[in-house]
């Protein structure tokens, strides 16, 4: 019997094992063990037909247990009595599944398609990169395993990982890559060896494959890093290494040691377009690999979010294994947590769910039938203002308050009312959802706290933002999940009662600071920004979030003081404020800003960069309190320079390009959008694009006004529509300018006509320059002047003056 | 998506809509002041939507009388400063 302590890189079922597992020792050493493992799926229905379905599964060909047993179902009051099926080996148990689904489809399911991490997890505890105490026999039979650390832990051990990155040298969309870049280093603790690199060209093909095998030998990487290695890479090499008859030892698991099966492929799954919350959301094929992980890290949803950490630790918090936790959205990864809860509380979970929303009057559904609270801001510039955020709003609702599918609408002594609706909440035992997110709050809570208190410069800070942003996504969606009527353990009235409080929650937040005397500028959904005379720094705002926080009893913190903030009105009409379209700059000098050019996707990077050195500019200077406005001189100087820049040829092609996402397929785009044209020219080099992926493109002058980034050549510079690039170049400087006082009219006479800046906005100029196009301003006396804004005056003025 | 109620913007857009035909009949500068009245019910949709009420269109006219005393109060206002200086 061998003793060792390690870390649970990857398990998995498999046919001739049971269950394969793969440990990195503290030896240094990767140890692959099996394990018998048997699953249990239950069958629920009225009993003839459980009879006839255990008959019909005593006769098939595989070692299953089969009982009568009671379980609870959470949508239901009463245990149901069910049909415990035990597949001894998890391998079989999809197949068998299947094929009884066919027989009796009219039969309820319970615990079928669960993901056998899972299960595992739910009997031993498990979970990726978790330390572990684990013994086995000479012929690698796992006898005990024992984890050793909690997955809420905020300091989780460091195991030392081997990393190997496969890079290409261009992106494979846009031409055809000439080259590999590979890198190994290690990682974690103990970490000693030098980091490698290697270049290999990708043709001729037989001694890449002979190149690749060798380092993958020599080094025998835990994770695989590649760039477009779903999409392309691993593909790639696949079928070359299939056409050379070359093997090719991607996965570590060599399958059958005595030889009498095939060595175990690569799993390799389809690409597919779906849509999520209105949008169209494009997965990439995937290849997944037996024995280490594989993650690309251009198919890895919210990779830029939150980087390898970020993958580690929602492997970390929903069990689910790094390749797939890297691959699924933090969907999954909350439904996953709860499944796990479930299983845990051995509460069934139903295959296909049926849920009917309860019956309710029009009124009812009127008030019911909402989301957040969502105001229209005060527009226009403000001084001193302070944001104030619930922490993860919803999901403290959801904990604080009891809300779960099986503890709404529960007419019984102990429950609570929900403000607004006829909804009772039970308060007795803690509901499945709360139980599932209580230390998953905590943890981002204490996460947070901690990181609020690490300086600057300390070398954790990234790994901890990492995880906060992981568990972050974890949190915005279980909202999401609780209203799903078709996810597992969502109800329709579970997520109207969260919404119900939350509205609740923020118009008692905002009489709070009412009646201690603050403005309230904007309220949005969690958040909300105030603003009081003399009121500037984070004293001045302590007693208002003590208050705050004493009667909503919800955790706020503040999230920050702006030295301005501006909040814009829409682009189609300035009278009308919207509700997400702001700028600021924090004491600290650190910029927010949300709705604007720079955070949307389509917008070039050149111009990007433009808004985002503009609020730079303007966050050196300081605002003057007499309300003279701001001498823009500067901000304009950046814009002749840049706009220059533009016509000059000077900015490189990459930092024009256009990025759209592909809405539906190219057949059914009914005008002609620059997308579709971009689409038309792509198709007609034979590249195809599925909804939900992006396409890149320049404007160019005359037909048929776009180049597809992604063509084989590269279009003539002097083609470029500057034109409607400094069009574009004006709204987008214009959004920022506008606050201050500039409208899009004076602008573009500063910017193409030359026109002279005459004095700062809000400012009359003298009299000798009067010829200068009049400035809108945020004084009274040029108010007037602009009746465009006179409906705001009343609220914007006090802002400034 | 999804939706089994109109959201408060598209009551309000509905609201507007059915007064169309009102607003061709009217003059351009009558047009404006109304465009206008509509722009100032238009920044309390929030509180709109908040109040659920079965008639979103009274609280539209609630809410343009009290943009237009809001203007009211700021004039004299600014009258009573003048007269103060």
């Amino acid at each position: 019997m061998n003793e060792n302590t390690g870390w649970l890189l990857d398990l998995y079922p498999d046919a001739r094992a049971g269950v394969v597992l793969w440990f990195v020792g503290e030896d240094g050493t990767r140890y692959r063990l099996r394990q018998t493992f048997p699953v249990t799926f239950y069958v629920a229905g009225p009993l003839p037909e459980l009879r006839q379905v255990w008959r019909w599964l005593s006769a098939q060909p595989v070692e299953l247990k089969l009982a009568r047993t009671e379980r609870r179902d959470l949508f239901q009051v009463q245990p149901v009595t069910v049909l415990a099926v035990q597949v001894a080996n998890p391998a079989e148990q999809p197949a068998l599944f299947n094929r009884l689904s066919r027989v009796f489809p009219h039969l309820t399911y319970y615990n079928t398609d669960l993901q056998f991490s899972l299960q595992y997890a739910a009997q031993y505890g498990t979970f990726p990169l978790a330390r572990c105490f684990f013994a086995h026999d000479e012929a690698g039979n796992l006898q005990t395993l024992e984890v050793l650390e909690s997955r809420w832990t905020l300091e989780p051990s460091h195991p030392p990982l081997r990393l190997l990155s496969i890079e290409p040298d261009c992106d494979p969309q846009h031409a055809a890559p000439r080259t590999l870049k590979l890198r190994y280093e290690q990682r974690g603790e103990g970490a000693s060896e030098r980091p490698v690199e290697y270049c290999f060209d990708l043709e001729p093909v037989r001694p890449l494959l002979a190149n690749l095998a060798a380092v993958l030998r020599r080094h025998d990487p835990d994770i695989l890093l590649t760039a477009w290695g779903d999409t392309w890479l691993l593909p790639y090499l696949l079928d070359r290494a299939q056409e050379q008859q070359y093997p090719l030892p991607l996965n570590r698991d060599p399958g059958d040691p005595e030889g009498l099966f095939q060595p175990r492929q690569p799993a390799r799954r389809e690409a597919r377009s779906y849509f999520s919350y209105g949008q169209v959301i494009y997965q990439g094929p995937q290849v997944l690999l037996f024995g280490r992980a594989h993650i690309d890290v251009y198919n890895a949803m919210l990779y830029h979010d939150y980087g390898l950490e970020g993958v580690f630790e929602l492997s970390r918090v929903t069990s689910l294994p790094l390749q797939t936790s890297a691959r699924t959205s933090p969907g999954t990864g909350i439904s996953s947590m709860q499944i796990l809860t479930a299983l845990h509380n051995k509460v069934l979970v139903p295959w296909h769910k049926q849920q009917p929303e309860d019956l309710k009057s029009a009124l009812d559904l009127m008030q019911a039938d909402q989301g957040g609270l969502v105001y229209q801001p005060l527009t226009g510039l403000h001084r001193d203002v302070a944001e104030i955020d619930f922490i993860s709003l919803y999901p403290s609702i959801m904990v604080h308050f009891n809300i779960s599918p099986e503890t709404v609408n529960q007419h019984c002594p102990t429950a609570s009312r929900v403000p607004e609706l006829d909804l009772w909440i039970d308060q007795e035992a803690p509901g499945l959802v709360p139980d599932t997110l209580a230390p998953l709050l905590e943890k981002r809570i204490r996460l947070k706290e901690r990181l609020a208190l690490l300086p600057a410069w300390h070398p954790y800070r990234r790994a901890y933002k990492a995880r906060a942003s992981a568990h972050k996504w974890l949190l915005v969606t279980c909202f999401g999940y609780l209203g799903y009527k078709n996810a597992r353990f969502g109800r329709i009235e579970a997520h109207e009662a969260v919404t119900a409080y939350g509205r609740e929650t923020l118009l008692r937040a905002k009489e709070t600071a009412e009646e201690l005397g603050f403005t309230v500028l904007q309220l949005y959904v969690d958040g909300m920004w105030v603003q009081k005379p003399d009121c500037k720094t984070v004293p001045d705002f302590q007693p208002l979030l003590d208050e705050i926080s004493a009667r909503t009893r919800l955790p706020v913190a503040l999230d920050g003081i702006y030295r301005w903030i501006a909040f814009l009105p829409s682009r189609v009409n300035p009278k009308v404020p919207v509700p997400n379209r702001y700028f600021g700059v924090f004491q600290d000098g650190s910029l927010k800003m949300r709705g604007i050019e720079t955070r949307r996707r389509d917008t070039p990077p050149f111009l990007k960069r433009l808004q985002l050195e503009m609020l730079e500019t303007l966050s050196e200077l300081e605002l003057q309190k007499t309300g003279q406005g701001l001498d823009l001189t500067p901000v304009l100087r950046l814009l002749h320079r840049r706009l220059k820049e533009l016509r000059a040829g000077r900015v490189p092609f990459t930092d024009l390009l256009v990025t759209h996402k592909v809405s539906r397929k190219l057949e059914e785009f009914r005008g002609t959008s620059p997308a579709s044209r971009a689409l038309t020219q792509l198709q007609q080099v034979g590249k195809l694009f599925e909804p939900g992926q992006h396409v890149r493109f320049l404007y160019l002058r005359g037909e048929p006004g776009v180049h597809a980034w992604d063509l084989p050549y590269q279009p003539d510079i002097k083609s470029l529509d500057y034109d409607y690039y400094a069009e574009l170049f004006a709204r987008a400087s214009a959004s920022i300018l506008q606050p201050f006082g500039v409208d899009e009219v004076t602008l573009r006479n500063w910017l193409f006509a030359n026109a002279a800046y005459g004095a700062p906005p809000g400012v009359l100029p003298p009299a000798r320059c009067r010829r200068v196009p009049l400035l809108a301003g945020i004084l009274p006396a040029t108010h007037a002047r602009n009746s465009g804004n006179a409906v705001h005056s009343l609220d914007a003025l006090p802002a400034l003056c | 998506m999804g939706r089994t109620l109109p959201s408060i913007t598209q009551a309000f857009l509905q609201e507007q809509e059915s007064f169309a035909r009102f607003r061709r009949a009217l003059r351009r500068s009558d047009q404006l002041a109304l465009d206008d009245l509509f722009s100032a019910a238009q920044r309390h949709v929030a509180a709109a939507a908040y109040a659920s009420h079965a008639l979103p269109f009274e609280i539209f006219l609630l809410a343009m009388l009290l943009e237009e005393h809001k203007q009211v109060m700021r004039l004299r206002q600014l009258l009573h400063d003048t007269w103060d200086e």
